[in-house]
């Protein structure tokens, strides 16, 4: 570890500033994209051909995550069909547990469905809230065509 | 007001868990990832700046609103959670600077400690952080380019590296190199420090702390003005200790690396540090790290 913390009452931040720039060498970012005024990597300003190539990545990483989420979808269907085939052992054929069912399988069972739910859950709290923003937007959109028929 | 902490550095750099550990010092408090000073105005974390945040901006939202949460009501529930939008958006026109300020004052005399990588992305961040917070102290957190980039490029497929501008040009294809990513990043915050006292900034490798935390959390401590006494550095060996190392409830439940969230307890461990002439265990070609990238991890002490 090292410490630069020196003894005495720091210099304002203006002051310091002025101080140290300079102290260092000079080093050069690595990236080829350049910033923009925030600071924040700008690809429009890349020349056509460095542009072309870096799109070419964009698109192959979007399509590489498209295609892990698609799978991640699938595993999950298919892993909750065998959870409702591997359960059924649980119940009789009231959907009742019987009675020499194994605790552990229970509490594993339990364990799995309230995860199920609070993913379901989650789910449901996010198409909810697209809902509400999707109502506003349409209740806007109502508000102009009514605001426009009375002209 | 205590002046708070923060913790720069790229992701992946051992910044939750050293956010966590510091913050669980009996006169500290950790934060979450607050992400404020992503944007001018609270507002904006909402509408996200020309779509900059549009992908992640919920969960970008998300440690801001756990803070709340547990701040002023002392839990993180669902209903707190609804209560910390509300605080939101009542400042939802304040500047981040002003809500981050209020954050701190609540906590004082407790010392803030934040950490947000995001910040260390573009250097105006940083400044218009340092401009809220003059007396505020950094922690320059730094670890090796190749397991850090390792470890970035597991995440999420690498879209740190995207983000950041990391791509490698050739005469008729690009690719993603996360060790210009961790040069940059760190470029970014050697330039912020220029600007910033001395005694107010110190670098340290996460790998010694990984390494020696006792000895190195009581160095921090005292560079704080904190205790060191032995309790207060067995709590800092807890940081699943801290209200925001788990998942929070579903309306917020991240704010912080999934995976500290989902494994926050520290084990000591000597983190192996490889040669920087090793070839990268992300490239297929058995090229190393740049000339650029091994003297920048030679001044950070990485000598082999």
């Amino acid at each position: 570890m090292s410490i630069n913390a020196e003894s005495g009452d720091p210099p304002a931040p203006e002051e310091q500033t002025a101080a140290t720039a300079g102290s260092s060498k000079k080093r050069e970012r690595l990236s080829p994209v350049p910033l923009d005024k925030r600071g924040m990597v700008d690809p429009s300003q890349m020349a056509p051909h460095q542009a072309a190539l870096r799109q070419s990545v964009v698109d192959s990483f979007n399509a590489k995550k498209a295609r892990s989420f698609l799978q991640r979808q699938v595993n999950h269907i298919a892993a909750s069909r065998e959870l409702a085939n591997g359960i059924k052992f649980l119940f009789d054929e009231n959907g009742r547990a019987p009675v020499n069912a194994p605790l552990e399988d229970i509490i594993e069972e339990r364990r799995m469905v309230e995860y199920h739910l609070m993913w379901l859950e989650s789910l449901v709290l996010e198409m909810r809230h697209r809902l509400v923003k999707v109502r506003e937007i349409e209740d806007a959109a109502l508000e102009v065509l009514a605001g426009a028929s009375d002209e | 007001m205590a002046a708070p902490l923060f913790l720069l550095a790229p992701p992946r750099s051992y910044t939750s868990l050293v956010n966590a550990m510091i913050g669980q010092h009996p006169q500290a408090f950790g934060l979450p990832e607050l992400c404020l000073f992503n944007v001018e105005r609270l507002i904006d974390l909402w509408n996200g700046v020309e779509g900059e945040n549009a992908e992640r901006g919920a969960m970008a939202r998300h440690g801001l609103m756990r803070a709340v949460a547990e701040i002023y009501c002392g839990e993180q529930s669902t209903a707190t959670i609804n209560m910390a939008r509300a605080w939101a958006s009542v400042r939802e026109h304040w500047e981040t600077g002003r809500v981050f300020r209020e954050l701190v004052d609540k906590l004082d005399p407790l010392v803030a400690v934040e950490k947000s990588p995001s910040y260390t992305v573009a250097v105006p961040r940083m400044k218009a952080l340092y401009r809220t917070f003059p007396e505020a102290r950094f922690i320059h957190l730094v670890r090796h380019p190749i397991p850090q980039g390792k470890s970035v490029m597991a995440i999420n497929n690498g879209a740190f590296t995207m983000r950041m501008g990391a791509f490698e040009i050739h005469e008729d294809f690009a690719n993603l190199e996360p060790q210009i990513a961790w040069h940059d990043v760190n470029l970014n915050i050697l330039e912020f420090l220029e600007g910033v006292p001395a005694g107010q900034q110190i670098c340290v490798r996460g790998e010694d702390i990984m390494a020696d935390p006792h000895a190195k959390l009581a160095e921090i401590a005292r560079w704080l003005g904190l205790s060191d006494d032995d309790d207060a550095i067995e709590e800092m060996m807890h940081p699943e200790r801290s209200p925001f190392a788990c998942f929070g409830p579903l309306a917020a439940m991240f704010g912080n690396d999934p995976n500290f969230l989902s494994g926050p307890t520290f084990r000591p461990h000597t983190p192996k540090i490889p040669k920087l002439d090793s070839p990268l265990p992300w490239r297929s070609d058995g090229k190393g790290l740049y000339p650029e990238v091994i003297s920048l991890a030679r001044e950070f002490g990485y000598e082999h």
